[in-house]
Parts: C-alpha cells; sequence; structure tokens
C-alpha cells in the first residue's frame, strides 16, 4: 500500500513578505486597526445543551457545549464544578492536510481556552458535575483563539449555564514595530510579538493575557488599548445575538 | 405566510424563530418581560430594596444576570428565567428517568439533570408491596426491581445537603415504565400542574409528563390512573400486554404531536396534545407527516388562533 502522504500535491509554502503597504493598508483591504467582519450565532447545533457558530474573516469555529452533568471518569469531590475544553483543529482546516490525532498545539489551545472561560463560569453552581466544551475549528484564518472564545463563551450563555459576563476575545500582533489589531494566518507569520486579551467587558475584569515577545510598556498599553476595543466591539454583537434569540423562545411558548 | 420548506425541516433551529414571529404579529410585537443577557445590570431604581433570585448575583451593589433569560419579579424578589439551561428539581415533581447503575443500597438515575439522582432501596416499594425493614438479601435482589436502562416514572422525595436529589416511587402509580414510546423535550415547555399522570381518552393514549422534560406515552388502560403496572402484587412479568396496530397508531401520532410542540417550542399542556393530535387527524395528516413543514405550519396557526381568541 503506498504511502499516505504521497497523494498529498506539492503547496510551496509562500506566505507574502510584506503585510502592511506603504498607504498603510493590510492585504485584505483593513486598516491597521481594523477588525475582520464578524458573524456570531447561537444554537447552530441541536443535540448539543448549548452551541455557538462563530466567523471572523476566514476563521469558522463551531462550539458545542454539554452539561452540566456528572462526569464520566469518577474524580474527588469538588465544591466547585469543572470546565474541560477541547479544541480541535479539523483535518482540513489549514493548508497543510493535518495528521489524525490530537496535536500539541491543539492541547495548548484547549489549556488556553479553558482558562480563559474558567474565570467567568459560576462554578459553585454545579458541584461535583462538569461541562464540556467542544471547538471544532473548520477554517484556520488567524486568530483562532480567540474566535474560540468567543464562540465558547456564547455557547455556555445559550447552554443557560451562569456566567459572571459573556467572555469576548481579541488579539493584536506587531508585525515590522506596527500592531495590527486580529491578524490574520499571514500576519500572524510574520509577526515578532503578539498579544491576545480575553474580557469580560461589563464587569470589566481580564480573564486571560498571553503576551509573546518583547514590549515596551508604551505599546504594550496602545496593544491592549486596541484589543480592549476589539473585546467591546464583540461584545456587542454577542449580546445582541444572544437576547433576541431568547425572545424568540420566550415567544414561542408563552401561554397565558 | 410563513416560510417552512416542504421538505424535513425538523432539525432545524429556525423553527421556533418562524412560531415566535408568527405569534409576535397576533400580540402586537414584544412579550411584556424584558429579557436580559449574561452579565447585563437588572434596573431596580423603582424598588426600595430588592431581593436577588435565581439566576442573578450581586456586584457592587447592582443587580446582574448571570443567565441570558426573561426578568421575572414578584414583589421583591428579582430573579432571570432561562429557558434552556437543565432540569432543576423541585420537591414533589413527577420526573420519568433512566436507571443508570446500582451501587450499594441505591439506584443511580439519569433524570437530566445536573447530577444523577438517587433512589435509595428504603423508598421503593418492594414487590409483592409488603411493609418491612430491607434486608441484606433484598440488596442482593435489587435487580428484580430495577435494572441499569430502566426507564421508571418517580417523585422527588428530598435534597441531599450537598444539592443531589433524593428519589421515591412509593406509589402504586410509580415504578417500572414498559409498553410505550418516550419523547424528549426541553424541561422548560413542561409546567408544573396539578397532573402529570393524564389519561387522554379521546386520543386513547395515558402520558406521563416528567418535569425534566421526559415524557411518556402509553396506550390508554381504562381504570388506572396511568401506567405503572408493576408495582402490583404479582412480581415483574416480561410478558407485554397485546397492543393493537391502532393503539401502536394513537401512540405514535401522541409522540410525533409531542415531539412536533417540542421542536416549535410550544409549552406542552394535555390541551396542546390534544388539539395537535385532533388537528392532524381532521388534516388526514400520515403520523411520518406530523414532523414535516406542512403540518408545523399547522400547528403554528391553530396556536395563533388560540392566544387570539385568549
Amino acid at each position: 500500500m503506498a504511502r499516505r502522504d504521497t497523494s498529498v500535491p506539492y503547496q510551496p509554502q509562500s506566505r507574502p513578505e510584506a503585510v502592511v503597504s506603504d498607504t498603510g493598508e493590510r492585504l485584505d483591504g483593513r486598516g491597521l486597526e481594523e477588525f475582520r467582519s464578524a458573524f456570531l450565532s447561537p444554537h447552530a447545533l441541536s443535540q448539543a445543551a448549548g452551541s455557538a457558530y462563530a466567523e471572523c474573516g476566514k476563521t469558522k469555529v463551531m462550539v458545542g457545549v454539554y452539561g452540566p452533568r456528572q462526569s464520566a471518569r469518577a474524580t474527588a469531590f469538588s465544591e466547585q464544578g469543572r470546565v474541560q475544553c477541547d479544541v480541535k483543529l479539523a483535518s482540513f482546516a489549514t493548508r497543510q492536510r493535518r495528521r489524525f490525532g490530537q496535536s500539541t498545539d491543539e492541547r495548548e489551545l484547549s489549556g488556553l481556552l479553558a482558562t480563559a472561560l474558567e474565570a467567568a463560569v459560576l462554578r459553585h453552581t454545579f458541584p461535583k458535575s462538569c461541562i464540556d466544551i467542544y471547538c471544532l475549528v473548520l477554517e484556520s484564518g488567524g486568530s483562532e483563539l480567540t474566535v474560540a472564545i468567543t464562540a465558547a463563551a456564547m455557547a455556555i450563555a445559550d447552554a443557560g449555564i451562569a456566567m459572571a459576563d459573556v467572555v469576548t476575545a481579541c488579539s493584536v500582533s506587531r508585525v515590522a514595530g506596527q500592531l495590527l489589531l486580529d491578524p490574520t494566518a499571514d500576519e500572524a507569520f510574520r509577526e515578532d510579538g503578539s498579544v491576545l486579551l480575553a474580557m469580560m467587558p461589563a464587569a470589566n475584569l481580564v480573564t486571560q493575557l498571553v503576551v509573546t515577545g518583547e514590549w515596551s510598556s508604551a505599546q504594550m498599553k496602545q496593544a491592549l488599548c486596541l484589543c480592549m476595543g476589539g473585546c467591546l466591539q464583540l461584545d456587542a454583537v454577542t449580546r445582541k445575538a444572544l437576547a433576541s434569540s431568547e425572545e424568540q423562545a420566550l415567544a414561542a411558548m408563552r401561554i397565558e | 405566510m410563513l416560510s417552512l420548506a416542504s421538505g424535513s425541516v425538523f432539525d432545524s433551529a429556525d423553527l421556533v424563530a418562524v412560531a415566535a414571529s408568527s405569534f409576535d404579529q397576533t400580540s402586537g410585537g414584544a412579550p411584556e418581560t424584558p429579557v436580559v443577557c449574561v452579565g447585563d445590570t437588572i434596573a431596580t431604581d423603582g424598588q426600595e430594596g430588592f431581593l436577588r433570585g435565581h439566576g442573578t448575583q450581586i456586584v457592587d451593589g447592582e443587580l446582574v444576570a448571570t443567565v441570558s433569560g426573561a426578568v421575572e419579579r414578584i414583589n421583591k424578589l428579582v430573579s432571570v428565567r432561562t429557558l434552556k439551561s437543565r432540569y432543576t428539581a423541585e420537591l414533589g415533581d413527577v420526573l420519568v428517568g433512566r436507571v443508570r447503575e446500582i451501587s450499594g443500597k441505591r439506584w443511580k438515575v439519569d433524570i437530566n439533570g445536573r447530577q444523577e439522582a438517587v433512589l435509595q432501596l428504603s423508598a421503593v416499594n418492594l414487590p409483592g408491596g409488603i411493609q418491612r425493614r430491607r434486608t441484606a438479601e433484598d440488596e442482593l435482589n435489587m435487580r428484580s426491581v430495577f435494572q441499569e436502562g430502566d426507564l421508571i416514572s418517580t417523585e422527588v422525595q428530598s435534597f441531599f445537603a450537598d444539592g443531589s436529589v433524593a428519589l421515591h416511587t412509593r406509589s402504586t402509580k410509580y415504578g417500572k415504565l414498559k409498553g410505550g414510546q418516550l419523547v424528549t423535550v426541553a424541561c422548560s415547555l413542561i409546567r408544573r400542574q396539578k397532573q402529570h399522570f393524564i389519561p387522554l381518552e379521546s386520543l386513547g393514549v395515558d402520558v406521563i409528563l416528567g418535569c425534566n422534560g421526559l415524557v411518556w406515552v402509553t396506550p390508554h388502560v381504562a381504570g388506572a390512573p396511568a401506567a405503572a403496572a408493576d408495582q402490583t402484587s404479582e412480581p415483574d412479568t416480561d410478558v407485554e400486554p397485546s397492543v393493537s396496530a391502532k393503539q401502536r397508531a394513537a401512540v405514535c401520532r401522541t409522540a410525533n404531536a409531542l415531539r412536533a410542540l417540542g421542536a416549535l417550542g410550544i409549552s406542552i399542556t394535555p390541551a396542546t396534545i390534544e388539539d395537535t393530535c385532533k388537528a392532524s387527524i381532521d388534516a388526514g395528516v400520515q403520523l411520518h407527516a406530523m414532523l414535516e413543514g406542512p403540518f408545523l405550519e399547522v400547528i403554528i396557526s391553530q396556536e395563533t388562533q388560540r392566544r387570539q381568541r385568549q
């Protein structure tokens, strides 16, 4: 039998050298501080307790939340419920076809997602139980984790699980000294530093901050301000989508 | 007109939206209760003092919603009711659950809640209905009462300190369920009512509306309130009573009516079940066609009319 890899066509991994033009325009026509077009919709799966589908530019993510339910494996007693996250990149999500099984970057994404959400979910409301969050990245166009966090928070709210506030996330890449909001995969490839911020905008609390590279405090401040602005924009979209889905369900079941 | 395709659109999450928009036209716009999203502040300005209810928390003296849903105000108590959450048990609720495992002197029952519920050996009627202390022998014979995988009707007896639920089946109407069909709907669609064991004689079926969203449909048995024939004096026999094709059709029709109501997000009451079944019979709808677009439209327009009358 032929080796599995032999049928994969050769694709030169040519990433563009310059991601920002002289006029300050990015490859996809955005300005430096402009967000990609976002689409968020709750209740995408019929079988899950709560679910959401999110698109940010080319990045497409589907999230299903199950529970709170008794955890399958026996664990020690805990007053606080557990939040289990599993991020999976579909084998067709990236340019190069992915191998079978969980990779190290998926494990890292799962861990980061769990930290970002644990602070928001009121875990004392479901002692001894756990919620399972399954997140599938259908297409990876850059900033998967931020989209996954936003979608997962929406799915948890859709499941009716108590949270302090919805969580939204946003990232900034630094390419050749310039700060790019919401980077695509091509832009992130050229970055020499990045900031990811997940926060609860209404409560004004940060749940997760991931920084790579060397930053001066002035530039860090600028990057954080950009991220917070992005999070606030996403928050408005999330709230609107959640409230309208809840309103519809109420109107359908109302009984005099 | 409504935009339901003629094919099976049963999976679509848009069904609820279609139903809601139709009802909205009748009642003239937005619902009276304000809807909040997670993290929204709930206005308490007009009130002197308030009590924090379910689905809320207090942050810096302000009341903040922790789930998205409708704000309910009862006197000083302010709570947010969400429609999609898991089942939360209340004392005396009639439930339909599935036995998951036997451990020691108890059965673990899956009731669609946050944790599995506990049914103690001392909280069931022994086969034969004798009243006595439970012995070690009874403990060994627990599988002759309920086995893993059995579906049972039961009632919430009490709560443990950690919030887990204790059930009981100490009544002839509770016990093992067989010879019927199980339908699962969202638990918010089933309100607590006087009767959860409902004989629908006009349809020829008995229905158990479990508060946890599990509904059990069996052919109608004259005399008995409903189902659960197992707790009587004779031990568990595996002989199924004969069920005619007509009775089976009636059970299927009722079950499909429940599924359709569940998909549209319409509250499930004896009246809505009967109306839906009658409408399907009047319109001459085949059993399999009850979950498809054209009949769902019929249900929506019927529900719209019902609300207009009120």
